[in-house]
């Protein structure tokens, strides 16, 4: 890539030294800041209310703190945002957003209300059952629920049109980001691996609209830039990790390109569809049934191959790796299943357990150095 | 005499190994040393000891592949590939038949499922708990006052195996001293520990899927008792090599004669980085 593109990605690459820098000087300009745990999270009604939602991640170290509040089979990711908001790491917080997900993060947005000297606690009771009626009509009562609350804490009145103007605002940021994934799909050495990741990261500490511009300069340059054939294997990482820039980084330094993701902090985490206007939360409620479904949440025939299938042939991909969050039972529910499909269509894949509070092991180095070099030999 | 030569340098945590092979794949020479904490000497020695093993000199040595633990950091390396990939090769050249390894190292072990022409398709490997490595066998030694090397002979010739029910090295010893305190006969408990250490490769192998021919390697397989009991337990035959240790190593060299005839032209003996 040459060394103009190269500065349009600089922007992306460098919140990675300070993930909150852009919550921390908001604060400072007296703006407030929502955090939020998961993909469903409704930010556009955060971001509608005058919040900045940024994505609340661990870091590496020791738990000492949350192990004392959350059981050892609790996963690392889990225990290491308990540790952080114990410790008083997030100090620019506002307002703090759980979802109904998997066990682990019930728990956790309990535990954390309970035990965190912290901002105002808001629990989004996303429905498991994420299809028909029924859980339509649960969701925009819900949905309106919290709106209510986050009008309560914040003071702010969320007029329709500003929520949908942020609606608006967040479609087209996924938008953009399904146009770089796709162009990816057609021409993976546009950017590496770690790039996109670096992108996908910012994208949630980064307000939208910022990230959009950046998105946009970006793409426009890539549009300009010419295919290239890439010898290395390419892989599709797959899994239930948050912080997966150690693990990408160290993929590819070991001889291989990642193309193409399945991961909630990656792909998962734009395929929150467009749906017509109308009244904002009939939208919202729309938008946050219709999506792909994360493995916590259930929805009748839907099947988790088929994303990867569909990448798969799209991109080219010569192996998956999935990254298994040690304790994450959902994705670990869903594995089996996953692996038996892609054995089916010829597919070679590695299964990795990982923690998210740690460096990347050796171990890890020396397992995806094995399996690129299967893939080489064949 | 050989045009050239090719060295396998496998270098483990545990001990560093090096095999010298001739332009047609023939082993002249190898040479095993304990690491001790010292992963570019060790490979610096066992080296040159097998070029003073074959009389070969620097010059008539075409390339050098290393692998294990410290394969990246050896400095005149043409290539470092991964302690799968070298013993998968290292089996398939020494038996070509072979469809799985169990390697119990030093300080790891690891399970390979081979393709019907060799090639790696499957592995799992154990490389966070020293139990089902060589470590809780010497860790066992000290704690019952044996040679490591006593052992296998011993556990053959008990007629009683002591039931070993920890599963974690630490917790094993204090077993052990409970187990000598109440009387055991050590060779009951050399036979019990080294069923212990077979049935946690049994679960690294389940994971992968065993298919025989089975070969065992590694430091481990030198010791009949845990070779015994593991063949009982899979309920197939082990094939364990001449020198158990040198697999992975042979499998290196052998590569980098492959790398050397993929490349028609002579290669420059040069550091390859990634």
């Amino acid at each position: 890539m040459s060394l103009e593109v190269r500065e349009f990605i600089k922007p992306f690459v460098s919140v990675s030294e300070d993930l909150y820098y852009f919550s921390k000087q908001a604060k400072k300009n007296g703006e407030m800041v929502a955090g939020f745990m998961c993909t469903y999270s409704p930010q556009e009604l955060f971001h509608a209310a005058g919040y900045f939602p940024v994505r609340i991640i661990g870091k590496d170290g020791g738990t000492p703190l949350a192990d004392q509040w959350l059981q050892p089979y609790a996963c690392s990711f889990a225990k290491s945002v308990l540790n952080m908001g114990l410790s008083g790491d997030y100090p620019f917080l506002d307002l703090m957003v759980f979802s109904h997900t998997c066990d682990t993060m019930q728990n956790l947005a309990d535990v954390w209300r309970r035990r965190v000297n912290g901002p105002p606690v808001i629990i989004v009771s996303t429905p498991n059952l994420s299809a028909g009626d029924l859980s339509l009509t649960y969701l925009k009562r819900e949905l309106t629920r919290v709106k209510e609350e986050v009008e309560k804490i914040s003071g702010n009145k969320i007029a329709d049109d500003k929520l949908l103007n942020s609606i608006n605002l967040y479609n087209k940021h996924r938008d953009n980001m399904k146009l770089l994934y796709d162009m990816r799909r057609k021409s993976p050495t546009l950017i590496t691996g770690t790039e996109m990741f670096a992108i996908v990261l910012s994208s949630f500490v980064m307000k939208k609209e910022e990230h959009n511009k950046l998105l946009e300069e970006l793409i426009q340059q890539l549009e300009k830039m010419a295919p290239e054939n890439i010898a290395k294997p390419k892989i599709l990482v797959g899994g239930s990790v948050c912080q997966a820039q150690g693990f990408i980084q160290t993929i590819e330094s070991s001889g291989a390109l990642v193309c193409d993701d399945d991961l909630c902090m990656g792909s998962r985490a734009y395929v929150i569809p467009s749906v017509p206007e109308g009244d904002p939360i009939e939208m919202l409620a729309q938008m946050y049934l219709l999506r792909i479904p994360c493995p916590a949440i259930h929805k009748p025939g839907y099947d988790p191959a088929g994303p990867y299938i569909d990448k798969i042939k799209a991109g080219n991909i010569d192996g998956v790796i999935f990254l298994q969050t040690k304790f994450c039972d959902p994705y670990g529910f869903n594995y089996p299943y996953l692996r038996k499909r892609l054995e089916q269509e010829g597919i070679p894949s590695l299964l990795l357990e990982v923690e998210q509070n740690q460096p990347v092991a050796e171990s890890f180095h020396t397992r995806v150095e094995a399996f690129i070099e299967t893939l080489s030999a064949k | 005499m050989s045009e050239y030569f090719v060295i396998g340098l496998d270098i483990g945590s545990a001990t560093a190994k090096a095999v010298l092979i001739d332009n047609e794949g023939k082993k002249i020479a190898s040479s095993i040393r304990p690491t001790a904490g010292r992963l570019l000497q060790s490979a610096e020695t066992v080296k040159r000891e097998v070029m003073e093993q074959a009389k070969v000199n620097e010059e008539l040595v075409k390339a050098i592949i290393t692998t294990g633990y410290g394969r990246d950091i050896i400095p005149d390396k043409t290539k470092s590939i991964t302690e799968i990939t070298c013993h998968a090769r290292g089996a398939h050249e020494t038996e070509p038949t072979i469809r799985f390894v169990i390697d119990i190292g030093g300080q790891d072990s690891k399970t390979i499922l081979l393709d019907i022409d060799g090639q790696v398709n499957r592995f799992e490997m154990n490389d966070k708990c020293a139990a089902g490595t060589g470590r809780f066998l010497e860790v066992m030694a000290r704690t019952l006052g044996i040679h490591l090397d006593e052992m296998g002979e011993m556990a053959v010739k008990s007629d009683k195996t002591s039931r070993i029910s920890s599963t974690c090295t630490v917790f094993a010893e204090s077993e052990v001293i409970s187990l000598l305190a109440q009387g055991e006969e050590i060779p009951a408990i050399v036979s019990g520990l080294c069923r212990a250490v077979s049935e946690r490769v049994q679960g690294l192998a389940a994971r992968v899927g065993v298919v025989p021919p089975i070969m065992m390697t590694g430091g481990v397989a030198k010791n009949k008792g845990v070779v015994n009991w593991l063949s009982k337990i899979l309920k197939h035959e082990l094939i364990v090599p001449e020198e158990p240790q040198i697999i992975g190593a042979l499998g290196a060299a052998i590569m980098g004669l492959e790398l050397i005839n993929k490349n028609n032209d002579s290669i420059q003996k040069i550091t390859q980085s990634k």
